[in-house]
């Protein structure tokens, strides 16, 4: 069935930034009738569908469960008051997220963690962690995603399916779109998926290599002595003909911008941190020959925002712990889901995220049993489980603010509609909880 | 000879940070001292006292006399013996994160398992596990490119993942198996495992040693067989078999050597 266009709206709005993945797409026109969403135009289906789906499981008022574990409404001041004092008290506070709100909001965040001595962690955990590690570890020749639709003429994807978890990566960004120096977009361009499973972004390529699962490491070792002219014993490594990985590499080096991508395909298999160190430098050691960049494919909007503005104050990406006053970083120690596992955190508040969906139902078994706060703008499994609701706007919707591109360009999200009446931004919701923890120390000292 | 008895009266299930247990921060101290001691909870602050109890027995003037015994469940006890420069501590117990890490003198005895990071960056003395070692033991913190430089580490069991990654220096004896990644990046020092050695070990190794007498899995393509002899002399040891001797990494144009036993 075709869907009709929508016609029936009083105002445009253009330019907007989407709030879905990490493409940040800043073409999106909201369709607006009576200062309400009615139509989304250039967005892709999963970004269309957050913005008008969103709007029907609204959190509206602040929510503080009851004696007999019912949710009930409650003011600002005491939903606030009662978070900010558990907070306060709390011995190993976690503060988990941030991948969907503004820097802004991240940059309140991390003074409230430094002030209360509590670990500040995202979705990097669960998701391209793995990665910043590696980036930390050996660098990453990085690049913009302006400069591949531009320039590249070869285009790689490791271990990821942009065709169905960034939908527009290949049509605005590296594959279709016509370029400066790619005038004809595809047919200019080879792209090539190495993945195990036959997907939709392999479907589109003109190669599709299949590896072995959890065979990355040694795979991306295997053309590193390619490169270096070193010959291969085996017929086979990773379950690829020895013949087709040097005609990949030839490709590679023949190649006059390369543009390789890659997802949790490689950062979360055996090996993880060392399978992207070694593409890393499989990427750095092509540059002898062409001109190589790298990109991981973030998932939420702004996951990336929050590694940089975390780094930038506290030297590491996620996962810091601030229980001694000073930032600490360690996997495995201070990252969320093995302090879950441990049974360490006794105070979680998600901001902008739901481990109800996200987190091992071995972790969800702990939060049932320590105080659980949930700033979102919408319900979700983790509302199930939260003490106190605190309802958000949404960014780049309702409430403007700065995100990070997966390729780490700030993009200036506008506000296009007026927030529901008691939902306050993110920002405005951490200012507050930081003052009362303010006062709070005051009392104490005195 | 000086000791010092800790005695374990109260579980935390959030970790207890114990960087000033050590000989050379209590040798000359008091008991009502030591009580007064300062762990870390969490976020707070609190006296050893809350949790152990002290005993003390003999008298020493030097740290390197003084020995401290922990006895209790020490799971969620982490960072003993961190940065220990002398003396002797015996954990008679599993531990947790960072045992012995950044120490550089002293002997540490765990008489039970260690979790991860054990000697993690260690620079001298030895460190004696009874158990088995979880990942990244004698490896470097998140982000840093040099490991452990020196000092010893003896596992009686089984060691996880990244052992020794960037290691540049000292000696690590794993007696049992050991997990994928052994050795990566590692550009100095010596590894001798005794049991079998799961995939990918001296991934993108420069220098230094590793010694298999178990089973390996498939070696990495950067790897190449230069000879194999009997008995050979490594580092001064005998070793009794025939081993192989493998060079590598060639991927990062390492001169990084691997003997494994046929």
């Amino acid at each position: 069935m075709i869907e009709k266009p929508i016609t029936d709206y009083d105002e445009e709005v253009r330019n907007c930034s989407c709030s879905y993945c990490g493409n940040n797409c800043d073409d999106i026109t909201y369709l607006l009738k009576d200062k309400k969403i009615v139509g989304v135009r250039h967005a892709c289906r999963i970004g269309a569908s957050k913005i008008i789906n969103d709007q029907d499981q609204r959190l509206l008022n602040p929510l503080v469960r009851n004696d007999e574990g019912i949710l009930e409404e409650t003011t600002w001041d005491v939903a606030l008051d009662k978070t900010a004092r558990l907070l306060y008290e709390s011995d190993r506070p976690v503060l988990y997220g941030w991948g969907e709100t503004s820097v802004e909001a991240i940059k309140k965040g991390i003074k409230i963690a430094e002030k209360t001595g509590a670990v500040m962690d995202n979705q990097s955990t669960i998701c391209h962690g793995s990665s910043i590690q590696a980036f930390q570890n050996v660098g990453h020749p990085v690049m913009t995603l302006g400069e591949v639709k531009n320039r590249a003429d070869v285009v790689v994807y490791v271990g990821t399916n942009p065709m169905d978890d960034h939908p527009r990566h290949l049509s605005r960004y590296t594959t279709f779109p016509e370029g400066f120096f790619r005038k004809n977009g595809r047919k200019d361009r080879t792209v090539i998926t190495l993945d195990p499973k036959y997907t939709n972004t392999a479907k589109v390529s003109d190669e599709w290599i299949q590896f072995n699962m959890n065979e990355d490491y040694l795979l991306f070792d295997a053309l590193r002595m390619l490169l270096k002219g070193e010959s291969l014993d085996e017929e086979e490594i990773a379950g690829v003909p020895t013949s087709q990985l040097e005609n990949l590499i030839q490709i590679m080096k023949n190649a006059e911008y390369g543009a390789l991508f890659f997802g949790l395909g490689v950062s979360q298999t055996l090996g993880k941190q060392k399978n992207v160190d070694m593409l890393i430098q499989l990427v750095e050691d092509l540059n002898r020959y062409s001109k190589w960049s790298m990109l991981p494919m973030r998932g939420f909007f702004n996951v990336s925002g929050f590694n940089i503005a975390l780094t930038s104050e506290t030297g590491y990406p996620y996962g810091v712990d601030f229980s001694r006053g000073y930032p600490r970083f360690m996997v495995g120690e201070t990252t969320t889901i093995d302090l879950l596992n441990r049974r360490e955190p006794d105070f979680f508040m998600a901001i902008s995220a739901d481990p109800g969906v996200q987190f091992p139902g071995y972790t969800i078994k702990h939060l049932i049993n320590i105080p659980t706060i949930q700033i979102d703008t919408h319900w979700g499994p983790y509302t199930e489980l939260a003490d106190i609701v605190l309802p958000s706007t949404r960014v780049g919707v309702e409430t403007e603010g700065t995100a990070y591109r997966m390729d780490s360009i700030p993009l200036f999200m506008k506000k296009v509609i007026d927030k529901p009446e008691n939902c306050h931004s993110d920002e405005w919701i951490l200012t507050q909880l930081y003052e009362r923890i303010e006062i709070l120390k005051q009392e104490e000292d005195n | 000879m000086k000791v010092i008895n800790l005695v374990m009266t109260k579980k935390s299930s959030i970790s207890l940070e114990f960087d000033n247990i050590l000989p050379e921060l209590l040798f000359d101290k008091s008991l009502r001292q030591i009580n007064e001691t300062i762990i870390y909870r969490g976020n707070k602050e609190e006296p050893l006292s809350h949790y152990f109890d002290v005993s003390i027995e003999g008298e020493c003037d030097d740290a390197k006399e003084c020995a401290i015994v922990i006895d209790g469940d020490l799971s969620r006890v982490k960072r003993i013996g961190f940065a220990m420069t002398c003396g002797k501590i015996i954990a008679n117990s599993d531990v947790d994160f960072h045992v012995g890490a950044c120490m550089s003198g002293g002997h540490i005895i765990v008489n039970g398992d260690a979790e991860s990071y054990a000697g993690r960056e260690m620079t001298g003395g030895l460190l004696e596990i009874k158990g088995s070692v979880k990942e990244f033991c004698g490896s470097s913190y998140a982000g840093e490119w040099r490991g452990m430089s020196g000092g010893q580490i003896i596992v009686h069991k089984n060691a996880g993942k990244q052992l020794a990654e960037y290691m540049i220096g000292g000696n690590i004896h794993i007696k049992g198996d050991c997990d994928i990644l052994a050795g990566v990046h590692m550009s100095g020092g010596k590894i001798q495992i005794d049991g079998n050695v799961n995939q990918w070990f001296g991934g993108q190794m420069k220098k230094g040693t590793i010694i298999i007498n178990g089973n390996v899995e498939k070696m990495l393509p950067g790897f190449v067989l230069e000879e194999s002899i009997y008995h050979p002399l490594i580092n001064g040891k005998q070793f009794i078999g025939k081993y192989g001797l493998y060079s590598g990494d060639k991927t990062v144009k390492g001169k990084g050597r691997i003997w494994i036993k046929k």
